[in-house]
Order: structure tokens, then C-alpha cells, then sequence
């Protein structure tokens, strides 16, 4: 087989990336509104995993225990994908689940945004360095002759781009339809050692506490006048605000660990959350694992190679 | 080893790492974030690796950077320089100041080159596709190299000055009894 070779004029090329570029600062723009009012929130600029408010919807009700199994399994059949149509078909059950759990759409939109720039990456190079096999679609520019545009290389960009996105939907759905201590939980009955959970439990919540000192050194260095440039004092001083925050951090630590030890910490954490399930958990299960495994099926068996 | 009873002050401490990777640095017209793994290593040594874990999985939690399919790689790529970086800075640091500093700045920049290389080395063997995208990857870290070394420095000349016994034996510092 040879390889088909379609030759534009070089204008077409100038369009295409006005267009990309136009599509790039549409999104920025109608982006800039939600995280506005995204940062409004409390946890605006670090955002909490759980959520501790009662609410109810089908994801909300769910035992813990049978959403990660479902949704973590759902995820790992996605990544196995390869055609581009069954991945557009995974995107749009993770659209759903959403839109079931009655989720924020501004905090699912901010994590897509968060891996963007480097999926961007993929969009951009990979049909330029992939490597030509015997078949693909090849567009050569005229001008560049010898960078010529492999489809292949976008498609595969694109594949990628559609599992990550996916993967990034079903995220919202997971985490935050439930407190963190719930989840973390599930996972330890689901045989994750408990500790971990307790470790991650831990961390997330002094995440905010760090976060929150961090600001209050930075306005106490903006109300001295700190103003970062390119000279090397600005390093030092950067050097020297992180060096102050691990010392506060590592000595807080200590306390922490006091603390706990006061409280009767032996090694474990008490146990907050019990768990039962019904038919209804074992329903749901069965109708993501289903649409999964069916998706993945129809994605070896159709679709020609690949 | 990390004993036990230790483990929640690991968990105390990632945290304050994670915190410390989110502090941005202005580079020419943008601003790049702190990575750490050279400094990790050298103040929690053989729990730094722990410590990244846990962070990582945070991190891909709570801002979806990462994703949890690619944390296995993400692990390995930020946990085995800092494991060699502490080893490093432990065995070269010497006793003075200058000297602590200078080997916690080369160790800071071997961090970066470490993560980049094993970054390229993983991107390289998923497929020749991927040959150019792990060039790229190995180039964009290279400014990035040089920053992370001398912000490593100030913080362990910081470090020296102010709380010396963090820097000595990796995280098992005990407080002094009264």
C-alpha cells in the first residue's frame, strides 16, 4: 500500500492555526467567568476531594464501596480504548454521570482545564513526529515539504486526549458525592491497608492548614513590598519563605503527633462510617460495568485494525 | 525504615511539601512551580518516597494533574532521584555551611535532571510515536534545572541557620526534653 499524500497550499496551514488559536481564546474566555466564580468559593484556590454536605442523587446514595469499584474499573476499560468513536461514546457516559450526581460542572471543567496545557502538547506534536507507517493519510503544507502532517499521529493525539478528558469527568463523580473519610474507607474495606487511607486522610487535611499559613507569610512578605523579578535576591527570598514554611510545618508536626497521642492514637484511627449494601448498589455496579465491558468489546471486535 | 508510630508525622510533613511545590517562582514571562524532589530526599530520606506518593495522590485528587493512571510512573519518576538525592546530600554534606549549601543546590538540580530523564526514559519506551514528545519533555526542564538548584541552596542555607537538626539525620529528629 502507498502512502496517500494530500498537498495543501501553505495559506491553509496559516488558517488552520488562526482557527486553533481562535477555538484556544473562545474556551480561555468562556472558562475565565466559572473560575471567577469558582474562586469565590471557600476552597477556591485549593479545592477540597470530598464533600461533606448532604445532598442526594443516584452517585450520592451509592455505597462507596460499589462506586469505586464501578467507576475505577469503568476507568481502566476506557484507557484500554483505541477507537476514536467508542472513546467519544465513553466521554458521553462520563457526561451523565455528572450530570446524574448533580455535580458542578465549574469544578468537572476545572480539572479538564488543569491537564489541557500539557494534553495541547500531545495535539501539536504528534502528528508531526509520529512515524510514518505504510497507509496513513499524510498532509504536506507546501513551504515545509519535509514536515509533512501524519492523521495517524492526530488521531492517536486525539484518542488520548478523549480518555483523559473521560477519566477526568468521572472524577467529580467519584470524590465528591461523598466526604473523603467515607471514601477513604470503602477503599480500606475494598483491602486497601488502613493506614494509608488514615495517611491520606492526614495530609489532605494539613494540605489546607500549610496552605493557609503560606498565604499569611505571603501577605506579610506583599505587605513589606516583595516584589518578585529576575535578580537573584528574589530567589533567596523564595529560599528563604519556603525554608521558614518547612520549619513551622516540621515543628507543627510535632505537635500534631502530641496531640494525637493525647487523644489515645495507638496506630489506628477510629471508624466513623458503616456501610450496607442493597440491590440497588449491586444495580448500578452491574449497569457501568456492563456499558464498560460492552465499550470495550465493541472496540476489539469492530472498528477494523489498529 | 519509616517505624509505624511515624507514619502519620510523614503524612504531616508531605503535606508541607505539597504546599511548598505550590509556591511559583517567576521565569522570563512565566512563572514555574517548585518540584523538591532533591530536597525531599535530603530531609526525609529513605520516607521521602512515601512522602512523594502521598502527595501525588493528592495532588492528582484534588486537581486532576497527573491522573491516577499515570501515577505508578508519576511515583517512580519524583521518589528514585530524591531516594538518590538524599543519599547524596547525606553523604557529601559535610559540616560548614557553605558546604551544605552547595551540595543541597547540586542536589536540588540532579533531582530535576532525574525526574526529566526517567520522564523521557518512559515516554520513549510507550512507542517511537513518542520519541519526539520526550525530547520536548527533557528540553522544557532544563531552565527549570538551574532555578530548582539555587532555590535547593537558599533553603538549606535557611535550614542551617535557623533549625540545623533538620538537615542532619533524615526525619528522625527528636525535640530536645526539657
Amino acid at each position: 500500500m502507498t502512502t496517500p499524500t494530500i498537498h495543501l497550499p501553505f495559506a491553509t496551514l496559516l488558517l488552520l492555526l488562526g482557527l486553533l488559536v481562535a477555538c484556544f481564546w473562545l474556551a480561555v474566555v468562556s472558562v475565565r467567568g466559572m473560575a471567577a466564580a469558582l474562586e469565590s468559593q471557600p476552597d477556591g484556590l485549593l479545592p477540597l476531594i470530598g464533600s461533606d454536605e448532604p445532598q442526594r442523587s443516584l452517585l450520592h446514595d451509592w455505597d462507596p464501596r460499589f462506586k469505586i469499584v464501578s467507576i475505577l474499573v469503568f476507568a481502566f476499560l476506557v484507557v484500554s480504548l483505541r477507537q476514536p468513536e467508542y472513546v467519544v461514546a465513553a466521554l458521553m457516559v462520563a457526561l451523565v454521570t455528572v450530570f446524574i450526581g448533580r455535580l458542578s460542572w465549574a469544578r468537572s471543567l476545572r480539572r479538564i482545564m488543569a491537564m489541557n496545557g500539557f494534553l495541547v502538547m500531545f495535539l501539536v506534536v504528534m502528528p508531526l513526529t509520529a512515524v510514518v507507517h505504510p497507509g496513513d493519510s499524510l498532509i504536506v503544507f507546501d513551504g515545509i515539504n519535509n514536515w509533512p502532517f501524519n492523521l495517524r499521529g492526530l488521531m492517536l493525539a486525539l484518542v488520548i486526549i478523549g480518555k483523559a478528558w473521560t477519566v477526568a469527568l468521572l472524577m467529580e463523580p467519584l470524590l465528591a458525592t461523598a466526604p473523603l473519610g467515607a471514601t477513604l474507607e470503602g477503599l480500606s474495606r475494598l483491602g486497601l491497608p488502613k493506614r494509608i487511607g488514615e495517611l491520606l486522610l492526614i495530609a489532605h487535611r494539613y494540605i489546607h492548614v500549610f496552605f493557609g499559613e503560606l498565604q499569611r507569610m505571603r501577605s506579610g512578605m506583599d505587605a513589606r513590598a516583595f516584589r518578585p523579578d529576575h535578580r537573584l535576591d528574589t530567589l533567596t527570598d523564595f529560599g528563604n519563605f519556603v525554608g521558614m514554611l518547612l520549619v513551622r510545618s516540621f515543628e507543627r508536626t510535632h505537635r500534631v503527633y502530641d496531640a494525637m497521642q493525647a487523644r489515645g492514637y495507638a496506630g489506628e484511627m477510629p471508624n466513623h462510617f458503616n456501610f450496607k449494601s442493597t440491590i440497588a448498589d449491586w444495580g448500578k455496579l452491574c449497569l457501568l460495568m456492563a456499558i464498560g465491558i460492552s465499550l470495550l468489546l465493541a472496540d476489539r471486535l469492530f472498528g477494523g485494525g489498529a | 525504615m519509616t517505624r509505624g508510630e511515624d507514619l502519620p508525622k510523614v503524612a504531616v510533613v508531605a503535606a508541607a511539601f505539597f504546599v511548598a511545590a505550590l509556591v511559583h517562582v517567576p521565569l522570563g514571562p512565566t512563572s514555574v512551580h517548585l518540584l523538591l524532589p532533591g530536597l525531599v530526599g535530603s530531609l526525609l530520606g529513605p520516607s521521602a518516597f512515601l512522602a512523594i506518593a502521598l502527595g501525588l495522590v493528592l495532588q492528582s485528587l484534588m486537581f486532576q494533574f497527573g491522573g491516577l493512571t499515570a501515577l505508578g510512573g508519576n511515583a517512580l519518576l519524583m521518589g528514585l532521584p530524591a531516594l538518590a538525592c538524599g543519599l547524596l546530600f547525606q553523604t557529601f554534606k559535610g559540616v560548614n555551611a557553605k558546604r551544605q549549601m552547595i551540595v543541597g543546590g547540586i542536589c536540588g538540580g540532579l533531582g530535576i535532571v532525574g525526574s526529566a530523564l526517567i520522564l523521557a526514559i518512559l515516554l520513549a519506551a510507550s512507542g517511537e510515536d513518542f520519541l519526539g514528545v520526550a525530547k520536548l519533555a527533557l528540553a522544557a526542564h532544563l531552565p527549570v534545572v538551574f532555578i530548582e538548584a539555587l532555590i535547593a541552596a537558599f533553603i538549606i542555607r535557611f535550614l542551617f541557620k535557623v533549625k540545623k537538626e533538620m538537615l542532619s539525620a533524615p526525619f528522625t529528629l527528636k525535640r530536645k526534653q526539657p
